[in-house]
């Protein structure tokens, strides 16, 4: 009967969320991880504006720099996942 | 589209230059006739600024009560916010001051990332806009060319 209770507010709360962009929090909690792309995105623009020395090289060096940044960090995970696997083992 | 002065005679003083760089993003280039690393620079810091505020709503500017180093101390995300400038001001005030609802746990984390990160990003571009200012050979990009 709790469980019953429980699960129907889960539900009453769900239609209650009542999204307002810029005052309630963006409802993406199921793929939040994918956020990292615009902010990697962002770091690696400003960063490779700011050291080209001709606008021209921007689009070229950043998207490089973007790829870098994903595959390094998709790089981490993996070593990460494998020692928590050994850890544990 | 190179953005680039050649053979600027004078650019504005350097303290001009920091100050509207940290107020506007971008506007310290645009001041040295540095149109598109200005426009490029400014659009992208703002636009992880708003995307900040949109991932976790207006309260992820969480202002100190005041302005002693205590008090800064206890929520030091604002320090790395307010060098976005002028946005992260007035958002942190009207936040403050308007009732918005405070977010919690994930969101407001990776939005207090994304405006925190926007603010360093503008760190950055003070000081090289600042060194472009003082007419460093390789700050102008006339110098040897860097990675």
């Amino acid at each position: 009967m709790n469980s019953f209770f429980a699960s129907t507010s889960v539900l009453l709360a769900a239609e209650a969320y009542h999204y307002l962009p810029f005052r309630n929090p963006l409802p993406i909690w199921g793929y939040w991880y994918l956020l990292l792309l615009p902010l990697c995105l962002g770091v690696s623009i400003v960063y490779k504006s700011i050291k080209s020395p001709a606008m021209r090289q921007v689009p070229r060096d950043a998207a490089r720099l973007f790829v870098a940044i994903i595959g390094g960090i998709i790089l981490a995970a993996i070593a990460l996942a494998l020692l928590l696997r050994w850890i544990g083992k | 589209m190179s953005g680039d002065p050649k053979g600027q005679s004078h650019s504005p003083p350097v303290p001009l230059v920091a100050l509207a760089t940290w107020f506007i993003p971008g506007a310290g280039y645009l001041l040295l006739g540095q149109k598109a690393r200005g426009i490029t620079i400014g659009v992208t810091v703002l636009s992880l600024f708003a995307l900040g505020l949109l991932i976790g709503g207006l309260h992820v500017i969480d202002m100190p009560a005041g302005f002693s180093f205590d008090l800064i101390m206890r929520k030091p995300w604002f320090i790395g916010q307010a060098l976005a400038g002028i946005p992260a001001l007035v958002t942190g005030f009207c936040a403050e001051h308007y009732n918005f609802p405070v977010s919690h746990a994930r969101m407001n984390e990776i939005g207090t990332l994304y405006t925190a990160i926007a603010g360093m990003l503008n760190l950055m571009a003070v000081i090289d806009s600042s060194s472009r200012a003082m007419g460093e050979p390789q700050a102008r990009g006339q110098g040897s060319k860097r990675p």
